[in-house]
């Protein structure tokens, strides 16, 4: 399974985990997780669902003196009023970390999360049905922590502004439900992606009337034709190449530049060749800065950088155009989320199905080397 | 005849139904004053049952007083029933059920693996098959919770003999009783050693209400903190006699230490004392155990063969007899010391009224029996008739469910065993429980595998299974695990995964793919088609019309895709305004061309092209789109395929093209085209022609300005 | 054991719940119809809080209401004690709230609907009706996309000798199931029986849709002659995950009766049926027969207040395996 220097922590939570995202943190030796939960036995609908945060500290023990044995523990909790869809995180240039949430019911909430004791010190949202119509199937946060774009199922995008004491939004984009958004990610601040049906792309800037720059629509599978975008990731390196992960194990890099061919990493190709390294849904990708540094020699070549992608049926993989994928974990379960610590690239957080929080830490050498 | 069951006409092959005892009477508490009208019940996820009780609408009371609960019209509850497994929360419970899949799926796999090949050589399948399945139940096992550390691996209280560590569950006791008799071939040979493993790691279970030798032990050592000189307390050296009855030999050593003549103060003039209590400290710790694990941190001198073992046997002997025929005793002075010591000897010796005395529960007494008088104890036959003898000399008012397993397993009889699983357990151990059970006996083989008509052709095994993956539904979250137990079911598995699927929300996109992910798994196209139709007519009459098309497209919905075209197309003859052509627009960019036989589509999509190209012409734009909308506007005119009701949206459009300053679009012929489409639609409806009199007009106007400027 | 989901409202006086559980719709004496809704229903069973829409459908009490099955959308049929009843769907223009429009009347015509039950088939949808003067009346959907568009395919009494007609004939209650197995090549069939003064209408007949005559037929009587006139309070056609026979629950006066019907295509049309069991019942009448998805235990309420499960052993014997008490005598 996992490669000899690689730990793999379970932490059993009792109630479904929806998403994880890592906090970034002030000190290395207590790190916070967020966790989007949901229990359905909840006595009642209110407190059913919930933002957890959890500190993961790391105890030397006699069994492993080189690694740190991880212990998870929740440090706070705010419930949610309905079952969290989407979850980012994001430092702020006050001391907060923020963390927005969206939910089923249309909702969004951004937390504001004291790094040093893991503590939500306050709240802000929109709870009526005014911004979505339903579930809101993304959220991005912009670096900084001060605005962030949702769009959702209802063919809304939005774009919200954080402010001291109120969220306030304005609607980028409404396709009254012609459209279903299913991801969205900044590109930069005044550009971002969304993802939708038939693996459908599009890149939006803000400058430009309309918003609406370009957008793909994928034709290479002649026969079911489509397939549904889950997670996009932008290299803030290379922002004009949108990382896309989607439905029958499908990714592909789609370059602004060249945009009627996307570069397949994996799914089924324009001659129904299939390489791929998984059949099912990828719930999420995301540049892996860890393998990067070991494997691209120069930042400038025209390669993609390496990604990172869950799927639904419990591989955690790494991909590197032209190679074969990287399993990190083969789970019987499927993995719903991950999130790669931004500061600490070599640890992993993801979810998975049977309501448990997983740790990955990769050895950090393999970045000298 | 009432309260009965029916049909007592076929007699009972099968002892094993605990059924016909009365039904259990679950009393619901809903709040809901009766009398009721009417009680609703419908099966939610599962075997969760949902139930609504309606109140009985009395004549109106004038007064307005207290509106309490009672008055509400009726109340719904969900109920949930469940038999067994008590003490296990429902969190836990879960992360059993999560844990198991793995081991499962892994041995069904091997199963079919072997049977593919056992076609070709059967006895393959016999010899390697136990191993598997003690491959299986030991990954169970360890999932049930973990071993207690073995006593010296641990620092402690010097005083503290036995571990207050987290209460062993019995479904971890019963598991592994079904695992030493039934899968372990390797232990058969030793069985009385695993016995006594495993009533050390599970005394404590044995009985909730009566005394077993743990609980006295754990009494002996709270007392023991407070008292000074211990071996003038009989309670020690009666707890000592108990451990020591059942083996528990490191804590008996451990005890021993205690004694008041190992005090540096006191082993001057207690030196005989004290050489007695090592003497039998030593002959206790080097006793001779048939166990093939010599690791196990156990006290004991360990033997691997029998042999070997009847020859360490016989030099023990011989050291416990010259210890009690000794003349050192006369010098013991301490009474209690003395007769305690003599006691332990003799409960060595195998001396029955000791060790009876020494036992609490008559499983502890079968124990003690295996171990000093019948170590050679084989065949359950001879086990199930001692143990039928330590019932009669320890008989228990109440046999818990744990218990019970264990009679049944002795007496060999698999339905029993099987009810007792399921009566105290759950559905969870019958259906884990019956893989250890089928490579036990082939009795239980063929019973539990028999395919029965009145089962409607399922057997036995496979009903548990079904009834297991039922229970799993129950709960939103392990829902997801019950396919991989309902694969394993050749008959009715995929029926019920089938019905399982159609009963899923399907609201929201992510949970609709997980369950088309199970379609795909398991081949069960006609399925996945049909939920994706269901979420199609879902959001397409929710108003999430893209998500309605794209799900009806992926599900070859022709028959849909062509009415939701149909309906485009009567839409757009109607009326068409700038913000309903963004629309429709979209609609017809979602739907493609492939859709649609008629070929409808088609013309939709060149109509939309030219609606295009006239937008730009009404925006001012250059001239050669007007060139282009009057080309395409033509085009349209003269194909066959274009419906007789868009003809008079084309001409009102047309009109726009024919005020065009520049220059003329339209040349003589063409105008006469539109001027004769006109002509047949006056000839057709006269209503039409009224509603659409100012376009006409406007048209007749134009249309003779050009032809007079021709 | 029991966890409690919703309040109802005063005058509430029938429900069901949706194919999946997670909506109830409530009919009540006013004539009202309200929808109750699990939050988060996408993969919780949380509980309905409070209605999230109510709405009058009718002038006078609503006698019974039914969901459409979830091919349609989510619609709901409403009877009416007038003898009307009406098609319901709830729709959402532009992702506006959704909201329950009426889709089609169905005015009396002289006698009135008892129940109704939709059965759906690979190229339709069909809805069968049994009405107060003994008739059966089948309508089928003409647009698979607009539950307003239903065509009148059939009607007739439930009687097995096709040829006669009774008029004048009154019926207190009619139960009615559609062979509930779904997928290719199935056959379009139910089960109705009545509570009549006729003893021919009232025993339960299996109906089945002749594809070649384009009639229906009634292929099975499920009543031994002595019971044949006994009113029927109640049927449910079990779910069929594998067995080689159908289980059909019939309850009449005398109680829980259930047969087992062989499809056996040797036989002429005509079904092979076996009463296997007689189960004691409610001590009055039965309200209602509810199959667990896999077709194994079967719910039944009734008159005594109690919820009884039943379950058929190893040897094929049926028996009650549990019940749950509902009549409020411990609150």
């Amino acid at each position: 399974m996992a490669e000899t220097g690689e730990y793999f922590h379970r932490f059993p939570q009792s109630k479904s985990v929806d998403a994880v995202r890592w906090l970034s943190a002030v000190s290395a030796f207590d790190r916070f997780v967020a966790a989007a939960v949901h229990d359905p036995d909840a006595s009642s609908s209110a407190a059913a669902a919930a933002i957890e945060i959890h500190s993961l500290t790391l105890a030397t023990s006699p069994l492993s003196p080189n690694i740190g044995e991880p212990s998870l523990h929740v440090r706070s909790s705010w419930p949610s009023p309905s079952r969290i869809s989407a979850l980012r995180s994001s430092p702020t240039p006050h001391k907060h970390v923020a963390v927005a949430a969206a939910t089923l019911s249309g909702s969004l909430h951004v937390l504001f999360v004291d790094p040093v004791d893991g503590s939500i010190d306050s709240e802000l949202s929109i709870a009526d049905r005014s911004l979505h119509a339903g579930l809101v199937s993304a959220v991005d946060l912009l670096e900084g922590g001060r605005e962030c774009i949702t769009a959702g199922e209802d063919g809304r995008v939005n774009r919200v502004t954080i402010g001291e004491a109120r969220l306030e939004y304005r609607r980028v984009y409404d396709s009254r439900g012609l459209v279903s958004y299913t991801a969205a990610r900044w590109g930069s601040p005044m550009e971002f992606a969304t993802g939708g049906l038939g693996f459908g792309v599009q890149w939006w800037d803000q400058r430009k009337p309309g918003g609406l720059v370009s957008q793909f629509r994928c034709n290479w599978r002649q026969d079911k034709a489509t397939g549904i975008v889950h997670s996009i990731d932008i290299h803030p390196s290379r922002k004009h190449i949108c990382m896309v992960g989607g439905s029958s194990g499908t990714i592909f890099a789609w370059d602004l530049r060249y945009q009627q061919q996307p570069i397949l990493l994996s799914g089924v190709g324009h001659d129904g060749r299939r390489v791929s390294v998984s059949e099912s849904e990828v719930w999420e990708v995301q540049y892996d800065g860890h393998s990067q540094s070991s494997s691209v020699t120069s930042a400038s070549s025209a390669k993609i950088l390496p990604v990172m992608i869950c799927s639904e049926d419990g591989i955690l993989a790494v991909l590197e155009q032209g190679e074969e994928p990287t399993e990190l974990l083969v789970e019987p379960c499927a993995i719903n989320a991950f999130d790669i610590d931004p500061q600490n690239p070599s640890d992993v957080v993801c979810s998975l199905e049977w309501e448990t929080i997983g740790i990955l830490m990769r050895p950090r050498e393999s970045i000298i080397a | 005849m009432p309260g009965r069951p029916s049909d007592p006409g076929s007699e009972a092959v099968v002892p094993f139904s605990p059924e016909f005892r009365d039904p259990v009477v679950y009393p619901v508490h809903h709040g809901v004053r009766p009398p009721l009208l009417r009680v609703y019940v419908a099966w939610s996820r599962g075997s969760l049952l949902h139930l609504a009780c309606l109140r009985q609408p009395l004549p109106e009371p004038e007064s307005e007083d207290s509106v309490d609960e009672g008055e509400a019209g009726g109340k719904v509850v969900e109920v949930r029933l469940r038999a067994g497994e008590e003490g296990i929360s429902e969190a836990h419970r879960r992360r059993i059920a999560y844990g198991s899949v793995p081991a499962f799926a892994l041995l069904q796999s091997r199963k079919n693996s072997l049977m593919a090949m056992s076609r070709m050589s059967s006895s393959l399948l016999h010899g390697e098959w136990w191993q598997h399945v003690l491959e299986y139940s030991k990954n169970i096992s360890e999932l049930l919770g973990t071993r207690r550390l073995s006593s010296n691996m641990v620092i402690e209280d010097p005083r503290m003999v036995v571990q207050p560590s987290e209460e062993p569950t019995s479904l971890k006791a019963a598991w592994e009783l079904m695992e030493i008799f039934y899968v372990d071939k390797q232990s058969l040979t030793w069985l009385p050693e695993r016995l006594v493993d495993w009533s050390e790691e599970y005394d404590s279970l044995l009985t909730r209400t009566e005394l077993t030798i743990h609980s006295k032990l754990v009494n002996m050592q709270k007392k023991l903190a407070n008292v000074k000189v211990v071996e003038d307390d009989p309670d020690y050296w009666e707890g000592m006699s108990s451990a020591l009855a059942v083996g528990w030999l490191d804590i008996v050593v451990k005890l021993l230490r205690f004694h008041g003549s190992y005090q540096l103060d006191q082993l001057d003039n207690r030196e005989t004392e004290n050489g007695l209590v090592e003497a039998v400290a030593v002959l206790v710790s080097t006793m001779p155990r048939l166990r093939p694990d010599p690791s196990s941190g156990k006290l004991g001198q360990f033997c691997k063969t029998r042999p070997d073992f009847i020859k360490a046997w016989e030099k023990w002997r011989g050291h416990l007899s010259k210890l009690e025929r000794s003349a050192f005793w006369v010098q013991c002075s301490h009474d209690r010391t003395r007769e305690g010591l003599q006691k332990l000897l003799k409960i060595m010796l195998g001396d029955i009224s000791n060790i009876t005395s020494a036992t609490c529960h008559w499983m502890e007494l079968l124990v003690s029996h295996l171990l000093y008088i019948r170590q050679f104890m084989v065949g359950l036959e001879g086990l199930n008739n001692l143990a039928h003898k330590c019932r009669q000399l320890k008989p228990t008012v109440h046999y818990n469910g744990l218990m019970s397993l264990l009679i049944g397993i002795l007496e060999e009889s698999p339905e029993v065993v099987l009810a007792e699983c399921s009566k105290t357990f759950g559905p969870w151990m019958v259906a884990h429980g019956i893989e250890l059970l089928t490579a036990g006996s082939d009795h239980a083989d063929i019973l539990l595998h028999e395919e029965r008509y009145s089962l409607g052709g399922i057997s036995v095994e496979e009903l548990h299974r079904l009834v297991y993956a039922q229970i799993l539904s129950s709960h939103p979250l392990t829902c997801q695990i019950a396919p991989t137990y309902l694969a394993s079911c050749p008959k009715q598995g995929i029926g019920l995964l089938e019905n399982l699927l159609y009963k899923q929300p399907i609201q929201h996109h992510q949970v609709i793919l997980k369950n088309l992910e199970i379609c795909r798994l398991y081949e069960l196209d006609n399925i996945s088609v049909n939920l994706m139709k269901i979420a199609g007519m879902y959001n397409w009459k929710h108003g999430r019309r893209g998500f309605g098309i794209y799900w009806l497209q992926l599900a070859c919905d022709e028959v849909r895709l062509n009415r939701i075209a149909q309906q485009l197309f009567d839409c757009i003859g109607k009326s068409l305004s700038d913000d309903s052509f963004k629309q429709w627009e979209g609609l017809l960019e979602l739907l493609g061309t492939q859709v649609g036989s008629s070929g409808g589509l088609e013309f939709l999509h060149k109509y939309r092209d030219f609606k295009r190209t006239l937008k730009q012409v009404e925006d001012g734009r250059a001239s050669n789109a007007a060139r282009q909308a009057a080309e395409s506007l033509m085009q349209l005119m003269r194909s066959p395929s274009t419906p007789r009701q868009f003809w008079l949206p084309l001409l009102h459009d047309s009109v726009k093209l024919l005020n065009w300053k520049a220059r003329p679009l339209l040349s003589v012929s063409e105008m006469n085209l539109l001027l004769n489409k006109l002509q047949d639609l006056s000839m057709g409806k006269l209503m039409l022609i009224l509603t659409a009199a100012a376009s006409l007009s406007a048209l007749c106007i134009s249309g003779r300005k050009i032809l007079n400027v021709l | 054991m029991e966890r409690e989901l919703a309040t109802l409202e005063k005058g509430a006086i029938c429900c069901a719940w949706n194919y999946c559980g997670l909506r109830l719709a409530v009919g009540f004496v006013d004539g009202s119809i309200s929808i109750h809704d699990s939050l988060d229903s996408g993969s919780s069973s949380s509980a309905f809080p409070s209605s999230s829409s109510k709405w009058k459908a009718h002038a006078s009490s609503v006698l019974n209401v039914v969901w459409a099955p979830p091919e349609c959308g989510d619609a709901i049929a409403c009877i009416c004690n007038d003898g009307t009843f009406s098609l319901w769907e709830e729709t959402g223009e532009d992702t506006e709230h959704p909201t329950w429009k009426l889709c089609k009347l169905f005015e009396s015509s002289g006698s009135r609907v008892l129940d109704l039950q939709f059965g759906v088939f690979s190229t339709s949808l069909k809805m069968v009706a049994a009405c107060s003067d003994g008739y059966v009346k089948v309508y089928e959907l003409l647009d698979p996309l607009e539950f307003n568009k239903w065509q009148l395919q059939a009607g007739f009494q439930n009687v097995i000798d096709s040829v006669s007609r009774f008029g004048k004939v009154s019926c207190s209650s009619a139960s009615i199931a559609w062979n509930p197995q779904k997928g290719e090549g199935q056959r379009c069939s139910f089960v109705l029986g009545f509570s009549s003064d006729l003893p021919q209408l009232n025993s339960s007949k299996v109906w089945e849709f002749d594809e070649a005559h384009q009639r229906w037929i009634p292929v099975a009587e499920l009543a031994l002659p002595g019971d044949d006139s006994d009113m029927v309070h109640a049927v449910a056609w079990a779910p069929n995950i594998g067995r080689p026979f159908e289980v059909i629950a019939v309850a009449t006066c005398k109680g829980i009766a259930m047969w087992h019907v062989v499809l056996d295509p040797e036989s002429n049309g005509r079904l092979t049926t076996e009463k296997v069991a007689l189960l004691p019942g409610h001590d009055g009448e039965v309200w209602q027969l509810e199959w667990d998805m896999g077709g194994m235990t079967l719910a039944s309420t009734g008159s005594d207040g109690m919820v009884r499960l039943w379950q058929s052993n190893i040897n094929g014997i049926w028996h009650e395996h549990a019940s749950l008490d509902c009549s409020g005598a411990q609150s």
